[in-house]
Parts: C-alpha cells; sequence; structure tokens
C-alpha cells in the first residue's frame, strides 16, 4: 500500500497566528475569473491549480483550515501553477505566499504529503466534477488537492483581509450549500486515513 | 483522455489499470438463501451480534470497468430496487482482505470458496461509520466519542484483463457509469455515489488493444 495512512493533527492551540498585508483576489467577480481563466488558456494552455488540506484537531474530531473571504465565501489555501512549475514547489509557494509570515526566519516547513482529490473543470463555466466528463478532450482545469502535514508547532500570518477558521469535518460534510463541493467532499476523501488527536 | 495544453510537473498519480467490459463474461448460479427478514428484525439482529462481538466490520469492493471511455463500477441490485457494492460483514476475527475475498467469491464467481479465486485487493479508497444500525454512515468517527456500532471498509479491487463473473440469480450486476452515481445518493445511497471523489486522485489507464 505504500504510503501511511496516519496523520497527527494537533490542538487549534498549539498554533500561534498573526496578521500581514491584505492579499486581494485578482477577479472581482466569477464572470471576470471566467473570462481571466479564457485569457490564460488561450496562452498557457489547462490551468492546473493546487490546494492544500491542513489539519488541526479539536475536541478529538479532526477540523480544516478554510480562509473566508468577506462574510461567506470560504476556500482551500492553494492556487494556479505557473506554467510548467512543479506541484509540490507551487504548493508551498501559495502556502507561504497565503499563511507565512515574510520574515524569512519564520517560514513553515510545508510538509505536503499525498494527493487526495483530482476536480476537473471542461468548459469555462463554475462547475467541476471529481472525474474528467466522457467526450471531454480539452478540460480548462485541473485542480488537485493534497494533504499537508503540519507540525506540533507553527506561525501562521493571514492576510488581514482573510480569516482564517477551523471547520469540523462533520459541518462540511454534505454542506455543499455554504462550502461548494470541492470542500463539502473531502470528508470522504480522508476517511480512509487514521487520525491521531495529540493533545495538547 | 487528452490533457491539452501545458502539463505542470508532479509525482505521477497513482495508476489504475481498466478494461472493456466487453472483455468480461456473465453467467448466472443458483441464489443463496438471502436473510429475508423484515427491517426491524435485521436492527435487533445486528444489535445482539453487537452485543455479543463488538463493532460490526463490512467490506466492499470497487470493481472497475471501461465503456465509451469512462470507468464504470460494478453494481449488485436486489429485487429490483436497491443497489449495492459486492462484499459484506466481516465474521469475527477475520481480516479485511480474506473476507473481501470471500464475499467477492460467494457473489460474483462459480466457486463459493475464495481460495482458487484470484482476487487482488488493492487500497482502501474510504470508510464509513454509523453511530446506530438504523441512521446514515458518516465518513468519519461520531465526533461525539460515542463508540460506533458499524464500520464499512470500501476497497479498490483491480480486475485482470478479463474473468467470468458467475452471479447468483437473486442479483443483478450492473456496470453503472461513474458519471451516473455520481451526487446520486438517492438512487443508490450516499457510499455508492461518493465513489467518484474516493477515485478521482487515480488516474484511469484504459487498456483496449481493439
Amino acid at each position: 500500500m505504500g504510503v501511511s495512512t496516519v496523520v497527527n493533527t494537533y490542538p487549534l492551540s498549539s498554533y500561534t497566528f498573526g496578521t500581514k498585508e491584505p492579499k486581494m483576489e485578482k477577479d472581482t467577480s466569477v464572470a471576470d475569473r471566467l473570462a481571466r481563466m479564457k485569457v490564460n488558456y488561450m496562452k498557457e494552455g489547462m490551468r492546473t491549480s493546487v490546494e492544500a488540506i491542513l489539519l488541526v484537531q479539536e475536541h478529538n474530531h479532526p477540523h480544516i483550515l478554510l480562509l473566508q473571504i468577506g462574510n461567506t465565501f470560504c476556500k482551500l489555501p492553494g492556487g494556479r501553477l505557473k506554467p510548467g512549475e512543479n506541484e509540490i514547489e507551487g504548493l508551498k509557494r501559495k502556502l507561504s505566499s497565503k499563511l507565512a509570515a515574510n520574515s524569512p526566519a519564520h517560514q513553515p516547513n510545508w510538509q505536503v504529503g499525498e494527493c487526495v482529490a483530482v476536480w476537473w473543470r471542461p468548459n469555462f463555466e463554475t462547475v467541476m466534477y471529481p472525474y474528467c466528463p466522457p467526450h471531454i478532450t480539452k478540460p480548462k482545469e485541473c485542480k488537485k488537492l493534497f494533504l499537508v502535514h503540519l507540525s506540533e508547532r507553527e506561525y501562521f500570518a493571514v492576510p488581514r483581509n482573510l480569516k482564517l477558521l477551523a471547520v469540523p469535518l462533520f459541518e462540511l460534510y454534505d454542506n455543499v450549500q455554504r462550502y461548494g463541493p470541492v470542500i463539502s467532499t473531502i470528508p470522504q476523501q480522508l476517511s480512509r486515513f487514521q487520525f491521531n488527536m495529540v493533545n495538547a | 483522455m487528452e490533457n491539452g495544453g501545458a502539463h505542470a510537473a508532479g509525482h505521477s498519480a497513482a495508476a489504475v489499470e481498466i478494461y472493456p467490459l466487453s472483455r468480461y463474461y456473465f453467467g448466472a448460479k443458483d441464489a443463496f438463501p438471502d436473510k429475508d427478514e423484515n427491517p426491524l428484525d435485521r436492527i435487533q439482529r445486528l444489535k445482539s451480534n453487537f452485543a455479543s462481538h463488538g463493532l460490526r466490520t463490512c467490506v466492499l469492493g470497487v470493481l472497475l470497468v471501461e465503456l465509451f471511455r469512462h470507468p464504470h463500477v460494478l453494481v449488485l441490485q436486489v429485487k429490483n430496487c436497491f443497489f449495492k457494492l459486492p462484499g459484506g460483514r466481516l465474521r469475527p476475527g477475520e481480516q479485511d482482505v480474506d473476507g473481501l475475498k470471500r464475499k467477492l467469491s460467494r457473489m460474483l464467481s462459480l466457486e463459493d470458496c475464495a481460495i482458487n479465486d484470484n482476487w487482488q485487493i488493492g487500497e482502501c479508497v474510504g470508510m464509513w461509520w454509523r453511530s446506530e444500525f438504523e441512521t446514515l454512515p458518516f465518513p468519519y468517527p461520531p465526533p461525539n466519542s460515542r463508540r460506533p456500532k458499524e464500520c464499512t471498509k470500501v476497497f479498490l479491487v483491480r480486475l485482470p484483463v478479463s474473468r467470468q463473473f458467475v452471479v447468483p440469480r437473486h442479483l443483478k450486476l450492473l456496470a453503472v457509469p461513474l458519471y451516473q452515481i455520481h451526487d446520486n445518493s438517492e438512487v443508490y445511497g450516499p457510499i455508492i455515489s461518493g465513489i467518484p471523489h474516493l477515485l478521482s486522485k487515480f488516474s484511469f489507464n484504459i487498456i483496449d488493444d481493439d
């Protein structure tokens, strides 16, 4: 079977959270985002994006760290790879951009684990699927979710315009309305792992 | 399937070979007496087994074939209504892989016994827990620290290029495309409809020599 299925999770209290300068979204609307995606596709081909599942534990139940924009929209830390960029290096770059302090002395040692999910965008639309639909030969985006193992202590600096939330798996499961199809199905994709809940 | 355009470098996805449905042969064997009890009696039986043996563990197999360039899952239909994956309950002390092979042979092979049957059980792709026998399963142990009553483990089964499936007459074996089970919990239940999410990280090599 190869990869270990044991994941150590530490209490939320074992991490320290500071703030840093805001990181604004490049697009102000869904329509803008899809339009920019189209422009990039013409230049560079299919977009590959990578996102991180960072886990902590509270009350012996796993929680995922999500970035909240505004009052409702939640996303996983991550983003688009540059053309030809290695997935793991790109994910570390995005994680540091969103969650690491600017000082070189405080860079977390991101331990990127296995890929647990892959999503495909067939057209320049918001809908994505956990498989490439039949008859789609030119998907516009491929999004990969990676488990990222956190050490017992870390210092995170969150951009001032974003909120970092720790959301329990039971809140995400089946909750497509609130978290969308990608985040709400993560509990199933993590179900095969054995969580070692390390207490404070 | 082509990715078209630039493709970022990264570690290779776990690959699974799947073969066309046409490579497999399907026959029938005598029905075995499936426990034909009403739901309340069944719950009673499960509860008294739990009192004697503790956690009920079930193992299920995801067997994949290719049709129209898209992966299909082999699903059993019972009494022309509800759907289930091949598999079932482990006996006390039985190992996951042994139990799954035993169940696969019973439901899908001419031989009822797994010893001569060559099943290649792959990795566990997902797990489901029930805190009560009557309630829905969830993909995590009960958060309130109550002991779960049932745990179901879903395994990928790697099929060879060809084999014969012999199904008891009271069951129907269907090949259902991923796009049909996806998000379709009303028809297939949460475990089957969740399979595309559990398989999404694999890259499927469709081996078709035609």
